[in-house]
């Protein structure tokens, strides 16, 4: 009974992985409190600035509803970097991407007006997915068939993404409305995303994410494909002798994540904005990235992760109003990534000095020991 | 043809090449510093938010004790501070390069913003002192060269100094022959009873320093003593792009930058022509391209050997 018991909490142990929610936890919870002294150094309030935080997120349905939207982003963006990741592919370049499909799926539906919403959308959606496909198409390329690392040229194309963009926007594309700079026309009320919690930015499209979400997730855990997948990222050797196509799958990998960040792009032009300007995306898909990151590649824990740091972001849109830049949230975010990349190294070094102090104490022990017998 | 004369003519004068030398700097700078990780064997993905950090210090040491020599003192230690905490982080901890070095760019990003907007304000900082510019009096009367070489901010020129002593540091004692051992080599280097992770150390401290001083260079001298959020601009992973073309070595480093300052130049110089947004496209275009095409060209020398050794 006592074995059986036993076999049970060690599996829920490893189902949960409590190592892995423990240093979680504790990495949060140091963030917390480094940034209450960034706070302190600052000049501000933590303990009111906390709880500006929590009232930020939680203080009304519409926000609620805000980090709800947020949280879709950050997790289909997080799972777009998943994606790549588990294939052995970095795609840092989901920004540009998300920019691409956004103004894509934007200019659709303005060239479409007066079409109906069924055929709108849609080819919104495929415009978006193509966008960002084929602007992931490129780096993917040049990685698997020239070997040209990934990082930089997706980071150069995420700058000239938000050129080009600036560009469209300020440029064929503007807005008629004069004082509207560096924006595109806006969508026609027929194609909005119907709000699911008025005022606030959730929308139908938190469906179509879930969708998304769980796809990606059955993909990857479930079939075949996504087991394929798996081992050409983590032993591409091994994939490429089994005979498995592995450029294909790396390219494959990178398209499909290029293709879900433009989808947030869209979803962010008509469920949220409904024109393209350059506040469709702030650098979200880096926050993603991080989130990723933090969840170590894995695509549950991603989505978990995203609403977590969805609350953290919109509560500190709620700390700007009694003065505090809402910057603090990427310092929080980041020192939490520092401390899960280094749990390891952090708790190997703790060991390691652990042990030479016990050994110390042991020879000490040994020699006052020795001392007495003689 | 006439038209085109012109626009030569106003694209490729002196004033292009004294801003390709105002352009290059920064991120040559920052380029030595990634020079000496990457031959310590570390990614160094970091470099941007090691640069912002420069800038915003910089600014505020100015700001704080009014002088651009303080400012530049503040951001030499921010520096050795970065350096320690990014060697912390990845040759103590061995944590992923990758993660830690996106990692401290957002973290850089996050802090100096709010650090910005709690001491300056949402308008960013401005107008504080700056570092002097050179001006050789005679100098400016020599043509051509007078008018590219004369009167740029003092990093400019210290730049081909710091160039000069990296070069000779990597290539030519034996502390920089370990520094290169660190990285290909470790275990050798351990046998030989030298600890890699000490090089290493070094490394990540001197490119923390390095990369602060392209950062103050940027603030206090390349835009007189002003910050602004995101200042950096990508230019650290552009510092990282001039350091794989040049195979880690800072002389050619600095050629690489150099071409990035000249087509950045160039697209500043178009702007009177095509919109700006697009001209701003080139420098990072050309990265790109140069890269593929060191990557290809590389790979296709060292094939060529390999047939060869094969006859």
């Amino acid at each position: 009974m006592n074995e059986k018991q036993n076999g049970f909490f060690a599996n829920l142990a490893e189902k949960l992985n409590l190592r892995y929610i423990g240093s979680l936890v504790l990495s949060v919870l140091l963030a917390f409190l480094i940034c209450a002294v960034i706070l302190a150094v600052a000049g501000y309030d933590p303990i009111a600035t906390y709880g500006a935080m929590w009232n930020g997120a939680f203080d009304s349905l519409r926000h609620v509803g805000d980090f709800l939207e947020y949280a879709m982003v950050l997790c289909i963006c997080g799972l777009a970097c998943v994606l790549g990741a588990r294939v052995g592919i970095f795609n840092v370049g989901g920004e540009g991407q998300l920019l691409l499909g956004a103004i894509f799926a934007c200019q659709i539906g303005i060239w479409l007006q007066g079409t109906t919403a069924w055929i709108v959308i849609p080819l919104a959606a495929v415009g978006a997915m193509v966008a960002g496909g084929l602007y992931a198409f490129i780096p993917g390329w040049l990685k698997v068939k020239q070997k040209v690392d990934e990082v930089i040229t997706t980071i150069m194309m995420n700058s000239i993404a938000a050129f080009l963009c600036q560009y469209l926007a300020k440029g064929p594309w503007k807005n008629a409305n004069k004082n509207m700079v560096a924006a595109t026309a806006r969508l026609n009320a027929d194609y909005w995303f119907g709000n699911l919690i008025p005022r606030s930015n959730l929308t139908t499209a938190i469906i179509a994410a879930a969708i998304i979400a769980f796809a990606v997730w059955y993909v990857m855990q479930k079939t075949a494909t996504g087991y394929e997948m798996r081992i050409t990222g983590s032993n591409p050797r091994f994939a490429f002798f089994s005979g498995l196509k592995t450029d294909k799958i790396v390219i494959l990998g990178m398209v499909v994540s290029g293709m879900m960040c433009g989808l947030v792009g869209m979803f962010r032009v008509y469920g949220v904005e409904h024109l393209y300007r350059a506040s469709i995306s702030n650098d979200y898909y880096f926050e993603g990235l991080t989130v990723a990151m933090i969840a170590q590649y894995n695509p549950v824990t991603t989505i978990y992760l995203s609403l977590f740091f969805a609350v953290l972001k919109i509560g500190a849109q709620g700390i700007e109003l009694i003065g505090v830049p809402s910057q603090i949230y990427l310092i929080m975010q980041t020192v939490i990534i520092f401390f899960m990349a280094a749990e390891k190294g952090i708790s190997e070094s703790i060991q390691k000095s652990l042990q030479a102090r016990r050994a110390k104490q042991a020879a000490i022990a040994r020699m006052k020991g020795g001392v007495s017998h003689e | 043809m006439n038209d085109f004369g012109l626009l030569f003519n106003t694209v490729f004068s002196t004033g292009l090449f004294n801003e390709m030398l105002r352009r290059a700097t920064p991120v040559a700078i920052a380029a030595i510093g990634g020079a000496l990780t990457q031959h310590a064997g570390i990614m160094n993905i970091g470099m941007d938010g090691m640069i912002l950090m420069g800038a915003f210090f910089g600014v505020l040491g100015s700001s704080i004790f009014g002088s651009a020599w303080a400012g530049l003192g503040l951001a030499v230690l921010v520096g050795v501070l970065v350096g320690l905490f990014f060697g912390l982080f990845v040759v103590k901890f061995k944590s992923d390069e990758f993660i830690i070095g996106t990692a401290l760019n957002t973290f850089a990003v996050g802090l100096t913003s709010f650090l910005s907007r709690s001491i300056f304000g949402t308008q960013g900082a401005k107008g504080y002192p700056s570092l002097p510019n050179v001006t050789i009096p005679g100098f400016d009367k020599v043509p051509v060269l007078g008018a590219i070489l004369n009167g740029h901010s003092l990093f400019v020129y210290l730049t081909w100094l710091l160039v000069l002593l990296f070069y000779l540091y990597i290539y030519r004692t034996p502390q920089g022959f370990w520094l290169r051992a660190s990285g290909e080599k470790p275990q050798t280097l351990r046998t030989a009873g030298i600890a890699p992770e000490r090089m290493k150390w070094t490394a990540s401290i001197l490119c923390g320093v390095l990369c602060c001083i392209a950062g103050a260079h940027l603030s206090l001298g390349y835009l007189n003593g002003t910050f602004a959020e995101k200042m950096s601009n990508s230019r650290g992973y552009i510092a990282f792009a001039c350091v794989i073309f040049a195979a880690s070595n800072p002389a050619k480093a600095y050629l690489a930058a150099l071409m990035f300052g000249f087509f950045d130049a160039i697209g500043l110089r178009l702007q009177a022509y095509i919109s700006s947004d697009l001209t701003s496209i080139i420098p990072y275009a050309i990265t790109i391209i140069m890269m593929t095409y060191v990557v290809v060209s590389t790979r296709k020398k060292r094939e060529k050997i390999h047939r060869r050794a094969d006859i």
